[in-house]
């Protein structure tokens, strides 16, 4: 199972390639727009000028590379991580990305609340490509990761938050991944939820998986990252070894470790 | 990708998910539609009786049947991308998926229709005829007009959200000049109004082949089985393209 986005289709499995990418938003003050505006011919004229939110980007990972990305908020590393997966277009420039992309940018945001967890399995295994049987092949591996026992026959809308994202999580985890995109997601759970969910994430990269985390999480991108590029107003400035970029990151951020006092 | 079984998950989700909870569940789908033909039923069969067909309530049902396939189709359609915000916004898939399995639903709750509908106007007008062989054609010519107006509608309004309120408001008129609970050529004399009322709609042709075939027992006139192919074509091909170049930026605006 093989897909890219974009026009280059000569990538490797597990190989980003984007090369001067740029991606601008219209601010309004609700989305859409309305049926009187297009047949007037113009635009809101209220509101904040286009968010320029990607700026000639360019970044090329290599398979089974593992990148941390950072920067404030607004620096656009979502989007970066929406382009991508596939489901921001570009304005400008070029992306290509190779074989299965497995995202994270939001656990469970597909989940029906009223249907079980079992038939959320299905529904998100079937959203990410799967067949029936590949993903029954798995549900056994993903109802155990989860530990929600026999609660994966409720309703999902029964759920307390730590189950609705031990599900969400699970189900990804159990995904042939060339490509991993993981938004933040990791943040949310509990300490141990966390620390098994790291633990899948570095059987999946051992077994080749290329890996993009956007993390505010210094430690977290330090445990599990060995390069990072720094966003910052939508512009990487600065791509690296992890050792060298997060002492750049800190000071951009701020966060350097304070001097001790005399 | 494995797009078949996704649709088929989307489908069911669809199904269970509008009355999940409620003590009827699915059978509303079925329900609805059965209020909805019983009140024009009693309005245009008993109280203003528009036209002397024979068998007239069988008239008017098969007519509305497949009125109310399409206007609930496309109706569930329009705001149906936006209702899926999370998944458009979060997922990469193929986002046809969505207004397609509303249409695929309508779809499913028209069949149960027409299931308890024909076989009493089959036994009651005796028109058990060869032409009925060409009912499954004109469904499927049916089934792509709707959904390829569906996605056209569902993907307009996800961008200019006037669309799902002005196809509410256009489908109450566009019902009473459809040829639903009368036949355009008894009504009047004047060939233009004739000639607007059975071709300028384009569901109207939709509603005569069906009629003719289950109704009538006779083969829809050329004109009309070639409009239908036509229609068909056409409204699933451009709606089809038109989604295509308007789908990229969804993420964005739903």
């Amino acid at each position: 199972m093989k897909h890219s986005v974009g026009f280059e289709t000569n990538v490797r499995p597990g190989e980003i390639v984007l090369e001067h990418a740029s991606r601008s938003f219209v601010v309004h003050a609700d989305r859409g727009r309305t049926l009187k505006e297009m047949l007037i011919g113009r635009a809101r004229a209220d509101g904040p000028p286009p968010v320029e939110a990607l700026k000639d980007i360019s970044l090329h990972v290599e398979p089974g590379e593992t990148v941390g990305m950072v920067g404030r908020n607004g620096a656009g590393k979502s989007s970066a991580l929406r382009v991508l997966a596939g489901i921001l277009p570009l304005h400008a420039g070029r992306i290509a990305v190779g074989g299965q992309i497995v995202t994270q940018l939001e656990l469970g945001a597909g989940f029906g609340r009223d249907f079980s967890g079992r038939e959320n399995i299905y529904l998100n295994g079937a959203l990410h490509g799967l067949s029936r049987e590949q993903i029954e092949s798995r549900m056994e591996a993903i109802i155990a990761f989860s530990e929600l026992g026999d609660f994966v026959e409720a309703p999902v809308a029964t759920y307390s938050t730590g189950m609705f994202l031990r599900l969400g999580f699970a189900i990804a985890a159990h995904l042939d991944a060339d490509v991993l995109l993981i938004d933040e997601v990791l943040a949310v759970g509990d300490e141990a939820f966390q620390r098994k969910c790291e633990a899948r994430m570095a059987q999946q990269i051992s077994a080749g998986a290329t890996l993009v985390l956007v993390s505010h999480d210094a430690a977290l991108i330090e445990r599990t990252c060995e390069r990072i590029a720094v966003l910052d107003g939508g512009e990487k400035v600065f791509d690296g070894p992890v050792q060298e970029g997060m002492p750049f990151y800190h000071r951009l951020m701020g966060t350097e470790d304070p001097v001790p006092s005399p | 990708m494995n797009h078949r079984y996704l649709f088929e998950q989307m489908v069911r989700r669809e199904l269970r998910q509008k009355y999940k909870g409620s003590a009827l569940g699915i059978v509303w789908y079925v329900v609805n539609p059965l209020v909805l033909m019983g009140a024009y039923y009693l309005m245009f069969g008993v109280i203003f009786k528009a036209t002397s067909e024979p068998d007239y309530p069988l008239f008017l049902l098969v007519g509305l049947v497949v009125w109310v396939f399409f206007s609930q189709a496309v109706l569930g359609a329009a705001p149906s991308l936006l209702e899926q915000g999370a998944l458009v916004r979060k997922a990469r898939f193929p986002r046809e998926t969505i207004p397609a399995a509303v249409v695929t639903v309508q779809l499913i709750t028209f069949l149960v229709l027409l299931g308890l509908l024909a076989p009493v106007t089959l036994a009651i007008r005796g028109t058990l005829d060869p032409a009925l062989l060409l009912l499954p054609l004109v469904l499927v010519c049916l089934f792509a007009f709707v959904l390829g107006f569906a996605l056209v509608v569902s993907v307009l309004h996800a961008y200019f959200r006037d669309v799902a309120p002005i196809l509410a408001a256009a489908l109450l008129p566009w019902f009473f000049l459809s040829p639903i609970f009368f036949d355009p050529g008894r009504i009047t004399q004047q060939k233009a109004a004739v000639f607007a009322l059975e071709w300028v709609n384009p569901v109207a042709p939709f509603i005569v082949a069906v009629r003719d075939v289950l109704y009538g027992g006779a083969v829809p006139d050329a004109p009309v089985l070639a409009y239908v192919l036509v229609a068909a074509a056409l409204s699933l091909l451009g709606g089809h393209a038109l989604f295509r170049r308007m789908q990229a930026e969804l993420a964005v605006v739903v």
